[in-house]
């Protein structure tokens, strides 16, 4: 009798065993541009695989990179390309899956936008941000000094518009009137305000944050899905996540999803380019 | 026993500190060895160009916390002569369980309440382009270290014995004049104490004032202007930690900051204790 029960308990502590080992957490952090997609995405992978949960974190490109490097996350999500400092830290390491493609709009404030800007060209946005132009009105605005939003060095949004606008990813931007954080932060910020410019994802565009036309040659061209995928944008760029290669399975099951028609499904739903 | 407990306890709170000292100074010590001390009297932070002056943020860190104490000390002072000289027991100890809860709400708190109501306030009411500055910060920081300046006040003015009171009333002291020459002067070490510890508290506060201050390398232009975006310490550490890599030019940079906010942060709590102690001796 006391044998079998012995043998209960060995099979119960077994079986409780197998089931913490089966339990996976992994953890997802970087961009806020990225974070969308990977959270409702994460939400339907868990729905799927009952035993792997992710939990997603936002910080900016730099901090999902910086992860990637310093072994503090899973996966590690981007809105820019790795550059060669970073590059030659990860030493290979890492693999890097495109899921998506995106546009990085210059927002104005609704009060701008209605007031009459509609296009700018790169030379004009680079002005403003050069502190060249501080006045709505010399751009065909309303009569109000124009508050330039910059962000954190460390955001992918940030190295895109300052390589297409300024010319290099880590420009100064002398004009500018404050310093922004994550997608949330900066959407507010130029909801908030009614003379703002700053720099969005298409995505989070919205009523209050107007995208603009940037002009190009003769043509403006909006910052919309249609002409990310022709690649006519100036703007635009890939966003990607990143895997150790020594990483846990389940991390590049994940990424698997996201590129499969499923996860390609909740990308087009965030707003951005499938890329399959 | 519980003297060997507490020497224990005391030696190991003195050792944490040490560490923790040795661990900022180790860590920061690539950027000192690199730029000797030049950085304190330059303003320009570009992290990829190499640029790590410490200037903006430094000036930036005293106008918050110096905002902050000229608003909270003749505030909390006010609240503390009103709750223990003049009200009675229950109002008395309603006040001192508001500013005790006052004390409990997390910084992040303040800090959104700040993003929601205070930046659109002085946004429209001052005609500026945006309410993120050294004012703002200097604001919340004041409802912030209010709660420690009143309760410590408090406590002093407690202690103010009922010999002393007596004293001064038999003297025919008027009411203000026994609260400036005798209470006050009485009860000073306390709240010396009570404005140093809230000067710590000031500098070190990080989440409420990096969500207000703006975030922007900039020395105030002119040095007294605080309403255009600035920087401190502590909203730079919290804004670029996650991003820079261990080991690197820039992580060390930041670790001077801390460094920096360190040495001040317990320089300023031993002040408060060596005035005390002189005092009651």
């Amino acid at each position: 009798m006391q044998r079998i029960s012995y043998l209960v308990l060995a099979a119960v502590c077994l079986s409780a065993q197998a089931h913490i080992a089966s339990a996976v957490t992994l953890h997802a952090t970087g961009s806020t541009t990225v974070l969308p997609v990977v959270s409702t995405a994460a939400a339907a992978y868990h729905r799927q695989h009952p035993d792997v949960s992710i939990t997603v974190s936002g910080g900016g490109s730099g901090v999902g990179i910086a992860s990637m490097i310093q072994h503090t996350a899973d996966i590690g999500m981007a809105s820019r390309e790795i550059d060669a400092e970073e590059a030659a830290k990860l030493n290979g390491k890492v693999d890097v899956f495109t899921i998506a493609k995106d546009a990085v709009a210059v927002v104005v404030s609704k009060a701008v936008y209605v007031g009459g800007v509609h296009q700018l060209s790169l030379r004009q946005i680079a002005d403003i941000y050069r502190g060249k132009i501080k006045n709505w009105k010399a751009l065909g605005g309303p009569d109000a000094r124009i508050f330039v939003i910059d962000k954190e060095a460390s955001r992918g949004t940030r190295h895109v518009f300052a390589e297409a606008v300024l010319g290099d990813a880590h420009a100064r931007a002398p004009g500018a009137s404050v310093i922004s954080g994550s997608n949330n932060e900066e959407q507010a910020l130029v909801a908030h305000s009614d003379q703002a410019i700053g720099m969005l994802s298409n995505a989070w565009l919205n009523d209050d944050v107007r995208g603009i036309a940037v002009g190009k040659g003769n043509k403006a061209i909006f910052p919309d899905i249609e002409h990310v995928r022709d690649s006519s944008y100036p703007i635009s760029r890939s966003l990607h996540i990143l895997l150790s290669k020594k990483g846990p399975p389940e991390a590049r099951d994940f990424a698997n999803f996201l590129l499969s028609p499923e996860g390609q499904a909740i990308v087009k739903k965030s707003g951005y380019l499938p890329v399959r | 026993m519980l003297n060997l407990w507490m020497r224990t306890s005391a030696l190991i709170s003195l050792i944490v500190v040490v560490l923790m000292l040795g661990f900022l100074l180790q860590q920061s010590w690539p950027y000192w060895q690199h730029d000797g001390l030049s950085p304190l009297l330059s303003g320009d932070w570009y992290p990829y160009e190499h640029l790590f002056g410490l200037a903006a943020a430094i000036i930036g860190s005293f106008w918050a916390a110096l905002i902050a104490l000229a608003i909270a000390i003749p505030t909390g002072l006010a609240a503390a002569v009103m709750s223990t000289e003049i009200l009675s027991g229950p109002w008395r100890s309603l006040m001192r369980s508001g500013m005790e809860l006052l004390a409990g709400i997390p910084s992040v708190v303040y800090g959104l309440l700040g993003l929601w109501i205070l930046l659109p306030f002085l946004q429209s009411n001052l005609h500026l382009l945006t309410g993120h500055n050294l004012l703002a910060a200097g604001l919340l920081l004041s409802i912030m270290v209010l709660p420690t300046i009143m309760v410590m006040t408090q406590d002093a003015l407690c202690e103010v014995s009922i010999h002393q009171r007596d004293t001064a009333a038999s003297l025919g002291m008027g009411w203000s004049t026994r609260l400036w020459r005798v209470l006050l002067p009485q009860a000073w070490p306390g709240i010396r104490s009570g404005i140093l510890l809230a000067l710590g508290r000031a500098l070190g506060e990080t989440m409420a004032v990096m969500l207000v201050v703006g975030s922007m390398d900039r020395i105030p232009d002119p040095w007294y202007n605080l309403l255009a975006p600035a920087q401190t310490l502590t909203s730079r550490i919290g804004r670029e930690i996650g991003e820079s890599a261990f080991g690197s030019m820039h992580f060390s940079a930041l670790m001077a900051c801390g460094l920096l906010l360190a040495l001040i942060t317990i320089t300023i709590s031993m002040l408060a204790h060596i005035r005390t102690d002189k005092v009651k001796t």
